[in-house]
């Protein structure tokens, strides 16, 4: 198991770089720059925009800007200037040590802040959980609990009364979960609950209120609920046919023991494997929540940032999300050993 | 049935568990979604505060605070707040570095310049009670108002002002609007500075050039005194500008946010991202900023320091970019002001009530086909003219634009000054038809590939195919489609060698005064030239215009100008776009005006006001 880890943490190293890469030319590779605006707007002139670029480090050579980005202006990895970036200094005025450091560089276009200034630091006054990071931590894992407790439940259950009212009903939801697009989802809960019932406000005029998070978690795990609530009862309809659940009820065990100890930890596999990214999708943010909602999470940031071209956004969002799907399935390879003891990580 | 009940406890449970888990540890006042939101009159509000600080085994006792709470402004009429829905939030906040019409929004709130403008958009005495140019307008003199102060009570003066000119030309700042002063002797050149290669010297001595043409004064004449001595010298009223060349209308220019006085020891304290803390945002506008929470809610309470009196009301933005949901928060009485989508406007003129509290008006903007004038077949100006009038304006607006906007076939729009009305190139199909046979192709056939190129949109994609319809029901002439990503559209239209043959851009005016649109835009090197448009003719009228200092004469040379430049039908104008709101009944003391992009009243937002015996109840 320790071993395991070690190497499918080490196996992290090169993934990110590769991913970085390929963040980087595409990004580079796309048309129009970070201080483009609108054609409506008037541009900004080309000697300011010379002066951005010297500032940005957009006048270097690509590869020196890419460098620069995932180490900073570090001359060398082991002098003692690195010393003093790796602890947050800055020397003679440029930026301190880059991704390698946690450091994801000034953002391009919100300037003036480093990108996890504006990913990890809450407004003035607050803690530490209310930062966009934080926020959309807690919304993905308040989405995922409502998915899954309410999903496979509604899955096993589905299963075990087969083609009756009750399978039906689930069927319909998991049905309407998977194609109903969430912003549809979205409005239509907002004008039942906030403008009919008024039991909540269309726009939250607070996050601290408990109640106000209700209808975006619901509108973002909805999908999740769907797709654990299909994948369960399809998982668990085949389970139900194996030998052993058979042999387990010939031992005169007793239907909820049957269920719980052979049925549902066998057909939970394939949900997990399912989970782990969905996970990862759901406190990765979501841009049409956030925009709905008014929700300051983080999945808003990156999308802008493509259109913006803020290229040290799009580099470290992209890295950031990419580290949290790995870990994400890392997890899902360890619970696989609770769910299935044949299953030997090595 | 039992275990599906426990379970849907259990998700609520935790689900609160982890909410709760994220409030902060002092309750904020807590709020409603009622239309009534605040209560600013002084209150005594008892807080508990759970120490959190303590080992989590030893469950000390909630401590109980009592907390006076005082107003920061002049009294308030209690329980008033208009909250605006500005849809999105911006990037940067800062008077020298920001661009953008809602990054703008907060800072008239919170920042006045020397000038602003009132609500017939003509240039009237801000922070400064009086101006003055020399003979040959190349120099203009300030006068600041006696007592002005910062929402802190500090005083404000003209080395503040200096500052933050300074602050704009300095190339560190790189600001996306510091051109807009490089009238100042010298400001080009010190902005320009190649920093990587430039000695220390020789950016001092060009940083002391541009001091030298902005002076800071004191009542004597005299230079005020360096450093905080200076910005605590009450007698230092007047700000002096020197220009390379005439400029007549520098103090419209001063009237933006450019120019707006942010504190030099902020900036300094809080470093590049002071802008992010309503601590370091200490201004002289009509507002104080008092709490910013990104992406969620700005409160602005009236700055009781502001010289023309504290304003009545609070305001609130917030920033829900998707406007079905904006609509809805209107319709639910949690916003006083919206701005009106077109997808919307259908419901709204159906809907006794709310067509009532709709408010379209003219906008800052002219939208134009824009031909590139070194294009085939578009170097032909009869081509351009027959493309001109093969447009029905009227049906645009109509069918496309949904009526959210109007027609015009010039450039500076109605409610700026320079707008005149022109009937040139107007639609006339069969005119159309027999220019196009004038021009040296003589027929359609003729005609070199035409391409329309878009930046990709679902909107766009519409406009584009009425738009080619119409040329292909008028003069039959088939034009291609070359959708493109926006920021690759943006990209191409900067230039002249990449902009393409045909597309569709505007204007939006800076600040109001015909040199924003025709010197600024039109003139050789100007934002015009991207389609090939240089007329040294223009040029001449353009640059007289701009020295000179009669206003008269000036509005006239300007007017010469446009004339020309419609005559030579380098693009087909289309149409000024409108500014659409939704203002609920109470709101009162709204003048609007085409500079209005922000919200509906900003010109003059010291006037508006909440009618409280029109609030629901």
């Amino acid at each position: 198991m320790g071993r395991f880890l070690i190497r499918r943490l080490l196996w992290l190293i090169p993934v990110m770089f590769v991913v970085a890469i390929i963040t980087f030319v595409l990004m580079h590779a796309a048309p129009g720059g970070p201080f483009d605006k609108d054609p409506s707007q008037r541009q900004i002139d080309p000697t300011t925009q010379k002066q951005l670029n010297a500032q940005f480090g957009l006048d270097k050579e690509v590869w020196l800007d890419f460098s620069a980005l995932m180490k900073g202006d570090i001359a060398g990895f082991f002098d003692t200037q690195f010393i003093t970036y790796m602890f947050g200094g800055t020397v003679n005025g440029k930026w301190r040590c880059g991704f390698i450091c946690g450091n994801m560089g000034p953002s391009f276009r919100q300037r003036g802040m480093m990108v996890q200034d504006i990913v990890l630091d809450p407004p003035e006054g607050r803690q530490a959980w209310d930062s966009k990071a934080g926020y959309s931590l807690r919304l993905g894992f308040i989405a995922l609990l409502f998915a899954t407790l309410l999903g496979i439940p509604m899955g096993v259950i589905s299963a075990l009364r087969q083609n009756t009212v009750v399978d039906y009903a689930s069927l319909f939801i998991a049905t309407s979960g998977v194609t109903v697009p969430n912003f549809v989802l979205g409005i239509f809960l907002i004008i039942i609950f906030a403008v009919g019932l008024k039991l909540v406000p269309v726009v939250p005029r607070s996050w601290d209120n408990p109640i106000v998070w209700i209808l975006p978690a619901v509108v973002l795990g909805f999908g999740l609920l769907a797709s654990t609530a299909r994948l369960t009862r399809a998982s668990m309809l085949e389970v139900m046919r194996q030998d052993y659940v058979r042999t387990a009820r010939a031992k005169g065990l007793s239907q909820r023991m049957v269920v719980w100890r052979h049925m549902l930890k066998n057909a939970l596999i394939p949900v997990v494997t399912v989970m782990g990214p969905a996970f990862a999708g759901l406190i990765t943010g979501s841009f049409i929540i956030e925009t709905m909602f008014g929700f300051p999470g983080w999945g808003r940031q990156f999308v802008l940032a493509i259109g913006q071209r803020d290229y040290s956004m799009i580099m470290a969002t992209t890295l950031i999300f990419a580290l949290i799907i790995q870990i994400a399935n890392i997890l899902v390879d360890l619970v696989y050993t609770f769910l299935d003891p044949r299953i030997k990580l090595s | 049935m039992k275990k599906f009940a426990m379970l849907a406890v259990l998700v609520a449970s935790v689900a609160m568990i982890a909410v709760a888990c994220g409030a902060p540890a002092a309750p904020a006042v807590v709020q409603t979604a009622a239309p009534i939101i605040q209560t600013v009159a002084p209150v005594v509000q008892t807080v508990v505060v759970q120490q959190t600080s303590a080992p989590v085994v030893q469950t000390s006792a909630p401590v109980v605070q009592t907390v006076v709470v005082q107003p920061t402004a002049a009294p308030v009429a209690v329980n008033k707040v208009l909250r605006i829905n500005l849809g999105s939030y911006p990037d940067i906040i800062d008077p020298q570095k920001s661009s953008f019409v809602n990054e703008i929004a907060h800072l008239k709130l919170m920042y006045e310049g020397l000038t602003k403008f009132d609500t017939k958009l003509a240039t009237v005495p801000g922070a400064a009670e009086s101006w003055k140019y020399n003979d040959a307008a190349t120099e203009l003199t300030f006068t600041l108002r006696d007592g002005l102060k910062y929402s802190d009570g500090t005083l404000l003066n003209a080395k503040r002002f200096q500052y933050s000119l300074m602050r704009n030309i300095d190339p560190h700042t790189a600001g996306e609007y510091a051109a807009i002063t490089d009238e100042i002797k010298g400001a080009p050149e010190w902005r320009g500075a190649d920093l990587s290669a430039v000695s220390d010297d020789d950016l001092a001595k060009l940083q002391a050039d541009v001091a030298a043409s902005v002076q800071a004064l004191d009542k004597s004449g005299q230079p005020c005194k360096e450093g905080e001595e200076g910005y605590a010298q009450a007698d230092c009223n007047t700000l002096k500008l020197t220009f390379s060349k005439p400029a007549p209308y520098f103090h419209t220019i001063m009237g933006i946010w450019v120019a707006y006085p942010a504190k030099e020891e902020n900036i300094t304290e809080g470093g590049d991202n002071w802008w992010n803390s309503s601590k370091f945002q200490i201004g002289n506008g009509p507002y104080v900023l008092k709490t910013l929470e990104p992406f969620v809610r700005a409160r602005f309470e009236p700055n009781a320091n502001y010289w023309g009196g504290a304003a009545k009301v609070p305001i609130e933005f917030s920033y829900i970019a998707d406007s079905a949901v904006s609509f809805q928060a209107y319709k639910n009485n949690e916003f006083d002001i919206i701005g009106l989508a077109a997808e919307d406007l259908a419901t709204v003129k159906a809907d006794p009530v709310l067509s009532k509290e709709a408010n379209i008006f003219p906008g800052s903007c002219t939208f134009a086909v824009m031909f590139h004038q070194l294009k085939e077949p578009f170097t032909d100006q009869k081509v351009r003219e027959a493309f001109a009038e093969a447009l029905n304006r009227d049906g645009w607006v109509t069918d496309v634009l949904q009526g959210l906007g109007a027609s015009t076939l010039t450039w500076i729009p109605p409610g700026y000054p320079g707008y005149e009305t022109s009937t040139k190139w107007g639609f006339d199909p069969d005119l159309a038809k027999k220019t196009l046979a004038e021009s040296k192709y003589g027929s359609v056939d003729k005609l070199p590939e035409i391409t329309a190129t878009f930046s990709d949109t679902p909107r766009n994609r519409t406009r584009y195919d009425w738009l080619i319809g119409k040329w292909k029901e008028v003069l039959g002439v088939d034009v291609k489609l070359n959708p493109v990503d926006p920021t690759t559209f943006t990209a191409l239209t900067k230039d002249i060698n990449t902009a393409p043959q045909m597309f569709i851009l505007g204007w939006c005016a800076d600040y109001p005064d015909p040199q924003n649109w025709l010197s600024v835009y039109w003139r050789t090197g100007g934002f015009g030239e991207r389609i090939g448009y240089s007329n040294p003719d223009f040029d001449k009228l353009v640059n007289e215009a701009d020295s000179t200092v009669d206003p008269a004469k000036r509005a006239d040379l300007y007017a010469q100008a446009q004339n020309l430049l419609i005559d030579g039908a380098p693009v087909a104008f289309m149409w000024n776009n409108v500014n659409t709101y939704m203002i609920k009944p109470w709101v009162t003391g709204i003048t609007t005006t085409p500079q209005d992009t922000d919200f509906p009243g900003s010109q003059d937002v010291e006037s508006i006001d909440i009618d409280v015996s029109k609030l629901p109840q």
